[in-house]
């Protein structure tokens, strides 16, 4: 009986120890987002943070044409759809680009809700707050570009009521998402942003790492696209003060297949998507040909953006990043849209200044004769001329087609696929894309309308 | 009549002089002496019988003075002992152990040896004899064919997976928890040797399984090894055998005709399927055919000489020259011989096991075991038994199969060939473009064509094993029916792999080849990734250690009886790996090459830049778990058993709060062994015991966990140098653990002469709190779905075992066993967010969440013919005819409007054995059977056909003009192609087939050498024996004769068939 005793002792011994023989982790990668470690390790995750943007307005848009061969080749009518601006049907079901928008907007909640539990100290500060800023730049970013594709331009007439993107602000994926108005869209955009300036360090530690510049970038954007032109030549200017660098297109192999490198001077913040869709792979997006006309002889980007198929078409082959379109931060568009922001304020030379400064960098060394203009409007026809030509294939254009037309610009697109033609005139309703069609029925957010 | 009654009267005189004088006497084992307590002795011929006592004693009032006593005892032979009394010396009777009976009847449960008669649960026992009817390298594959309440479920996982008792559970893990002796296997189960085996037991309800806690709810299969046994002489055991498994017959496989493929591709080349391709940059590769077609338009070839040259292709067939020049046949050799001893104090068992397999592709494996056993009576209270289980396996890589030569990594072309017509191997169509290849390197690069008959030499695969498992355990006896165990098991396995693609290699040489840059001065090769071999190593380790102390109570008072143990248990099971790779590897030297990872290098294809991958892994793992269990059994007179176990667990499941770890499981159970009752006088049903059970058991899931928690990469960016981390769970603090009741009602019993033996049981189950998979709006960030505990099913079924001796004769006897089990779940409750019909379409089967139907239902489109003008497959929109597929695969048809067919599970299933024996010539013949269940076929996907090949035989039937539409259900070729066509297509109720089939598992055939007839034979049995398993279907109810079990597979090949031949000898 003793023993017995003895034998209970050791278990009642033994038991209480259990708890930190149950602490160790079961897998030694897992942890808990807890340190600014962690949390920075997230945001370093740039497969995710920077490389899942949305492609579907560059392919709605008038840079590129497929030949009748190529878009029957297609493999899913979604992509088919997507080239006819079909009112629905747009996204096959479960994994498209709206889904593959969002994850880095939970990353951001995620960070954001992380924070305030770490104590920020005078030895951490400066990290702390670099991570606080990339959490709102990232967030900031996903729901520009989900705008610029599913929402309809920023109009301050309409803005209040159109239909905007999900604000997704929470880790709470229980939360029913809803359709805020597209003002409150770009407001939480621009708050965000202009929060994140001064948290972020001034210039780029790395391309695939947002900086103050690239913030101040993203706002002339947002500015830009919502047409308060002002504010995009600020922050446009307050860019360009951090990061002025051009890349000389004469320093280029010509020869290359694809001329330009990753991360070049002229990257602020590098974006694109790795699964970009099949309609926009070079073997079959074709330059339209009036946009490749409009390249002279001397401009550099003739031969270093485009490469000749064989058949009398090109190819676009110059894209900042690994893949087109390249959707990232550079310092050309910050060029134009200071250009562009000061044409329309009637500051001609300021405006001129800044083209010229960015042609003479892609024109062949000693032809590059300075552009002119009599008068603000014939300057800021031509700032938007080589804003076409410099941000092709840059996730730029849908936007600019809509914000133009909203300036009373005109622009109708036209596609004709086996014969038949295809127009999106101004101010079509579908200039915002339907959203998915399983997302509507799963969170029964009202559709754009058609 | 009258005589009769003077005979009876003349009788009855003598006995009337003995009435006063009770038989004493003792019952006892034949071989230990030990004695046998609660054995039956009975007077023949009259009502008088009795038990024995505790020390195996008996007393019985006897009325003739030369009775003729019956003395039974489960698990014993039965004597009938004829008396002269008075007793001239101390009755001592000695029961023989009924070796088949004895194993038939005793459990157990991994804890604790369960005698039947106290046993609450429901267990189902395979003996020894039973398994080795079938011959094999595992224990487990056994099982399918013989275990009762167990299946192999192929209908919802290709691999398949055991379950026992249907399912438990939805989304959590669906494995049932494998024990062997006393502890979880932690190692391969591929380790343990068949012939160590003795017997194995399924542990199917609550009461039998609950004293394993968090990880019995999917059922426990407990495997006993063999052991030596005391008192026993020197036994030697030897057994080997040969199975030579025939060749795959690949006609099954859906392949299109080359003329079939060879048409489509032209359509498609006119069509311009093909333009962006051809003028890629890419160079990805086009088949032979598509090149032809190029170089007839661009003027390299003349018309006839392509055309000839496709006439040729038309009639090629690549499953011949896989036939031919790959598949062979299987040869597996097994050899094992074990030694057994024991005296007073001391019992042991040595075993060793060989191995040794070759597959129909001639991957190789071999297995090494060696078992030592040894249990040594050191006091007279106390036991102590060591262990030793060594296990050392060898795998190589073999030939490539069908579907492994692969093009694109995708599909390969119908019109492949291997060989020309002398043999002389030919190189197949792999990733890059042959013109472009043969053009670009001006023959400064590394070959690059791709033999799939060398390349398999060149690129070979191998793994050791070795699996080290030592356990020690402490039996001391205490007084008053007390004892006292301690056990303690340590393994380890480590596992070396190794994956050689070497300099000759294709998969070596193309990347070497892709990463070269031409010094467009020298047009010179400069390398960034080394010329040589790539060589992978890994190895993974795994260490567990499980301790455990557990008091044991065993005791008999007056009518009442007492078995009872309560324990505690650790375990921890830790698993680290690493990978390593080596660019440029040359094993001649063993030198290896230096390569820059963190630099993009330019790609000779297009000239983009790209990262050459590391392949650096590195890992670890760790479980573990503390138990407190405990489980007692009251039995008052033998007749009436109560039984309750209760345990509770914790583990160390990331990011569960200390008090959610703790999870209380117990059971009750309830006994009556009716056939002893005085007022039972069924004689033709001597036993008859009535069982129920009812319990609580969880199901965990280490996986998942209830904060957001996040995985690290393994290796830093090689852009910004930092660490990156994904999240591996999102944050779900109502995750709890999943529950599952059980109801048992189980009826054992025996007819007279044991002329049929049996079980039959019913079941009920009911799981709450399951895990389950929700659709989420993806708007969320977090991916399609999340698993939540949003699910409640229930299922309810029964097992009936049965053996029964039809025909005994001493020269010729004729058994049957039946296995037949009828298991239904449904769902109580589930979470739908969406009820698209889509959602509940699919290919593969999914968890339908229908309240009400089976976990996983097949349902389908309805279907309402091919369109008659062009063959497009229409479905039902509004009930009309309709093919606006985004409409048919969107909210339009909801789940209402879908055809339910049933489970895709097998509702009823078992097994059928029958053994004949004449003299020493035994025959068994086993089929198995799956019934009450459907599968969805497999059709032409054209989508799929045009991106990937991927081929259909369908294709031959498709609707080709108005009319078809009469005569086939497959849709015509549409370009281009729509995948919602080809998906609604897929999902249409015209492709899905009952899956109910039997099928002819084996045949065996033995021989026994005994020394009776062969005297002078110097062993004492020898068996000599045939088997023939997996000899296909006798019955399927589709009526294309396609084999359900292997329709989810990529290619539905049915096992091929094996004939064994061996040899089992003792002495």
């Amino acid at each position: 009986m003793k023993r017995l005793y003895l034998l209970l002792s050791f278990l009642l011994l033994v038991l209480p120890g259990c708890d930190s023989f149950l602490d160790d982790k079961p897998d030694q990668k897992l942890a808990v987002p807890a340190t600014l470690a962690d949390l920075q390790a997230l945001l370093n995750e740039h497969d995710r943070m920077n490389h899942e943007v949305p492609n579907v307005g560059e392919i709605s848009a008038d840079n590129f044409y497929l030949t009748d061969a190529d878009w029957a080749a297609l493999p899913n009518e979604q992509e088919r759809n997507q080239y006819v601006w079909a009112p629905e049907n747009l996204f096959p079901p479960q994994d498209n680009e709206w889904r593959r928008n969002f994850p880095p907007v939970y990353v951001a909640a995620t960070v954001l809700e992380t924070l305030p539990a770490i104590p920020r100290t005078p030895a951490n500060a400066q990290v702390w707050d670099e991570v606080k800023g990339q959490a709102l730049y990232y967030r900031a970013h996903q729901l520009l570009q989900a705008a610029f594709v599913w929402a309809l331009a920023y109009d301050t007439e309409t803005a209040s009521t159109d239909l905007g993107i999900p604000l997704r602000l929470t880790t709470n994926f229980n939360e029913r998402s809803t359709r805020p108005s597209v003002q409150d869209t770009y407001d939480r955009i621009l708050l965000d942003l202009e929060e994140a300036v001064p948290l972020l360090p001034p210039t780029r530690l790395h391309a695939l790492r947002p900086s103050r510049a690239a913030a101040h970038a993203l706002l002339a954007r947002t500015c830009l696209a919502m047409r308060k032109y002002a504010e995009a030549g600020q922050h446009a200017d307050a860019g360009l003060q951090l990061q002025p660098a051009l890349l000389d297109y004469n320093t280029l192999d010509t020869a290359a297949n694809y001329p330009f490198q990753r991360f070049n001077p002229e990257v602020i913040t590098e974006h694109f998507s790795w699964g970009v869709s099949l309609t926009l792979r070079e073997n079959i997006a074709r330059v339209t040909p009036a946009l490749y006309a409009s390249y002279e002889k001397n401009d550099l980007r003739r031969s270093v953006f485009f490469r000749p198929n064989g058949d009398g078409s090109y190819a676009f082959q110059g894209s900042y990043g690994n893949d087109s379109p390249f959707g990232g931060l550079a310092t050309d568009e910050l060029y134009l849209t200071r250009a562009e922001a000061t044409a329309r304020a009637g500051r001609v030379q300021e405006a001129l200044q800044d083209l010229n400064t960015l042609l003479a960098t892609r024109w062949r060394r000693g032809t590059f004769v300075p552009f002119t203009a009599q008068n603000a409007q014939e300057a800021l026809a031509l700032i938007l001329q080589e804003r076409r030509k410099q941000l092709l294939q840059r996730n730029l254009r849908w936007m600019d087609i809509k914000r133009l037309n909203k300036e009373g610009a005109g622009i109708t697109l036209q596609r004709t696929v086996q014969g038949r033609t295809y127009t999106l005139p101004p101010h079509d309703k579908r200039f915002a894309l339907p959203l998915p069609e399983d997302v509507i029925a799963l969170s029964g957010m009202p559709q754009n309308p058609r | 009549m009258n005589r009769i009654l003077l005979l009876l009267s003349f009788l009855c005189l003598p006995s009337l002089a003995w009435a006063q004088q009770p038989v004493r006497g003792r019952v006892v084992d034949a071989a230990d002496k030990r004695p046998l307590p609660g054995a039956s002795v009975a007077v023949k011929n009259t009502k008088t019988g009795t038990l024995t006592d505790a020390e195996g004693y008996f007393e019985l009032p006897v009325l003739s003075p030369n009775p003729v006593l019956l003395v039974s005892f489960l698990g014993y032979t039965p004597q009938e002992i004829s008396l002269q009394l008075p007793l001239t010396a101390p009755l001592v009777i000695s029961l023989r152990q009924n070796e088949t009976r004895l194993r038939e009847v005793e459990v157990s449960t991994g804890y604790q040896q369960l005698p039947p008669e106290r046993a609450t649960g429901s267990f189902a026992r395979v003996s020894e004899e039973r398994l080795n009817e079938q011959v094999s390298t595992g224990v487990l594959s056994r099982l399918e064919a013989v275990a009762n309440g167990l299946t192999v479920d192929r209908g919802t996982d290709a691999r398949g997976r055991l379950t026992v008792r249907g399912l438990s559970t939805i989304q959590g893990p669906r494995d049932p928890l494998i024990v062997v002796d006393n502890f979880p296997y932690e190692g391969d189960l591929n380790n343990l040797n068949p012939n160590d085996v003795e017997s194995v037991t399924v542990l199917k309800d609550a009461a039998a399984a609950s004293i394993w806690g968090a990880r019995a709810g999917n059922g426990v299969i407990v495997i006993t090894t063999k052991k030596g046994r005391f008192n026993q002489p020197l036994r030697v055991a030897f057994n080997t055998n040969t199975t030579i498994t025939g060749k795959p017959d690949l006609s099954h496989i859906p392949q299109m005709t080359s003329a079939d493929f060879i048409d489509m591709e032209r359509m498609l080349y006119e069509r311009g399927f093909y333009n962006s391709q051809i003028s890629s940059t890419n160079r990805t590769a086009l088949t032979p055919v598509v090149e032809l077609l190029v170089q007839r338009a661009d003027g390299t070839r003349s018309e006839q000489e392509v055309e000839a040259e496709l006439q040729a292709l038309r009639g090629l067939d690549v499953r011949d020259d896989f036939d031919r020049y790959l598949y062979g046949t299987g040869v597996n050799q097994q050899y094992s011989l074990s030694l057994s001893g024991g005296s007073a104090s001391n019992s042991w068992l040595l075993s060793s096991g060989y191995d040794r397999n070759r597959d129909h592709l001639d991957a190789g494996y071999s297995r090494l075991n060696l078992r030592f056993q040894n249990t040594l009576r050191l006091l007279k209270r106390l036991e102590i038994t060591t262990g030793m289980y060594y296990t050392q396996s060898h795998s190589s890589s073999g030939k490539p199969g069908y579907g492994e030569v692969t093009m694109l990594n995708g599909n390969l072309y119908p019109y492949a060939r291997f060989a020309d017509g002398a043999g002389n191997p030919l190189p197949v169509v792999k990733d890059y473009r042959q013109p472009w290849r043969e053009a670009v390197g001006n023959g400064r690069l590394l070959d690059w064509d791709y033999y799939p008959l060398e390349d398999y030499r060149h690129s070979r695969g191998s793994s050791d094993l070795q699996d080290v498992l030592a356990n020690a355990g402490l039996h001391y006896t205490l007084p008053g029916g007390l004892s006292a165990d301690l056990r303690y098991q340590y393994e380890r396995q480590q596992t070396d792999s190794e994956q050689l693609a070497d300099a000759q290699s294709f998969a070596a040489r193309s990347l070497v080849n892709l990463y070269t840059r031409l010094d467009p001065a020298t047009g010179n090769p400069v390398y960034a990734v080394p010329v040589g071999g790539i060589l992978d190593l890994g190895h993974s380790t795994l260490e567990a250690h499980s301790a455990r102390g557990q008091l044991n109570l065993d005791r008999a008072f007056g009518q009442h009886a007492v078995t009872a143990i309560a324990g505690a248990e650790l375990r921890s099971t830790a698993a680290t790996g690493s990978g390593t790779r080596y660019y440029g590897y040359d094993a001649g030297n063993l030198t290896f090459g230096q390569v820059d990872h963190n630099t993009p290098h330019q790609l000779l294809t297009n000239g983009r830049t790209a990262l050459i991958v590391p392949g650096n892994t590195l890992q670890s793992t760790l479980s573990r778990f503390v138990s407190l269990y405990g489980n007692a059994a009251y039995t008052f007179r033998e007749r009436y058993t109560l039984s309750a176990s209760a345990r509770r667990d914790a583990s160390n499941l990331f990011g569960v709060l200390a008090n959610d770890r703790w999870k209380p499981l117990w059971s009750t159970g309830l006994a009556w062994n009716l056939s002893e009752e005085k007022f039972y006088r069924v004689d033709l049903l001597p036993l008859l015991r009535l069982r129920t059970s009812y319990g609580f058991s969880g199901n965990v899931d280490q996986r998942r966990t209830a904060v957001t928690t996040l995985s690290y990469r393994p290796n830093v960016s090689p852009f910004t140098g930092s660490p990156m981390a994904i999240f591996s769970n999102y944050a779900n603090p109502e995750l709890r653990w999943e529950t599952s009741r059980m109801f048992n009602l189980g009826l054992d019993f025996s007819f007279r002469g044991e002329r049929v033996t049996g079980s039959l049981a019913y079941y009920r189950k009911k799981g709450t709190d399951l895990f389950g998979r929700e659709l989420v709006d993806y708007t969320s960030g977090i991916g399609n779905s999340i698993t939540k505990n949003v699910a409640g099913m229930a299922g309810s079924g029964v097992d009936l075992e049965l053996d029964t001796r039809n025909i005994e004769t001493p020269r010729f006897t004729w058994r049957t066993h039946l296995n037949l089990s009828h298991s239904r779940d449904k769902i109580l409750e589930y979470y739908l967010s969406d009820l698209r019909g889509s959602s509940f379409v699919s290919s593969s089967p999914l968890v339908s969440g229908i309240v009400g139907k089976p976990v996983f239902s097949v349902l389908s489109y309805r279907w309402a013919g091919l369109d008659p003008a062009t063959g497009d497959p229409q479905g039902y929109l509004d009930g009309a005819p309709g093919k606006d597929y985004a409409a048919l695969l969107g909210t339009d048809v909801q789940l209402e409007d879908l055809r339910f067919h049933g489970s895709a599970i097998p509702t009823f299933f078992g097994s059928l054995g029958n053994t004949v024996t004449l003299g020493h010539l035994s025959l068994t013949a086993r089929l198995t059977y799956k019934l009450g269940y459907y599968f969805r076929r497999s059709s032409v996907n054209y989508n799929l056909l045009y991106r990937n090949g991927t081929m259909h035989a369908d294709f031959a039937d498709r609707w080709q003009q108005p009319g078809d539409e009469a005569l086939t259900d497959v849709p015509s070729m549409n370009y281009p192609a729509v995948a919602n066509r080809d998906t609604f297509y897929a999902g249409a109720e015209v492709l899905v087939e009952r899956a109910d089939h039997v099928r002819l598992q084996y045949v065996t055939a033995s021989y026994d050498f005994t020394k009776d007839t062969f005297r002078g034979l110097p062993f004492q049995s020898l068996q000599a024996y045939l088997n023939a398993s997996n000899l296909g279907l006798l019955w399927a109810a589709n009526k294309r004769g396609l084999d359900p079990d292997v329709q989810l597979n990529r290619f539905p090949l049915p096992v091929a068939r094996s004939y064994a031949i061996g040899l089992r000898a003792s002495f």
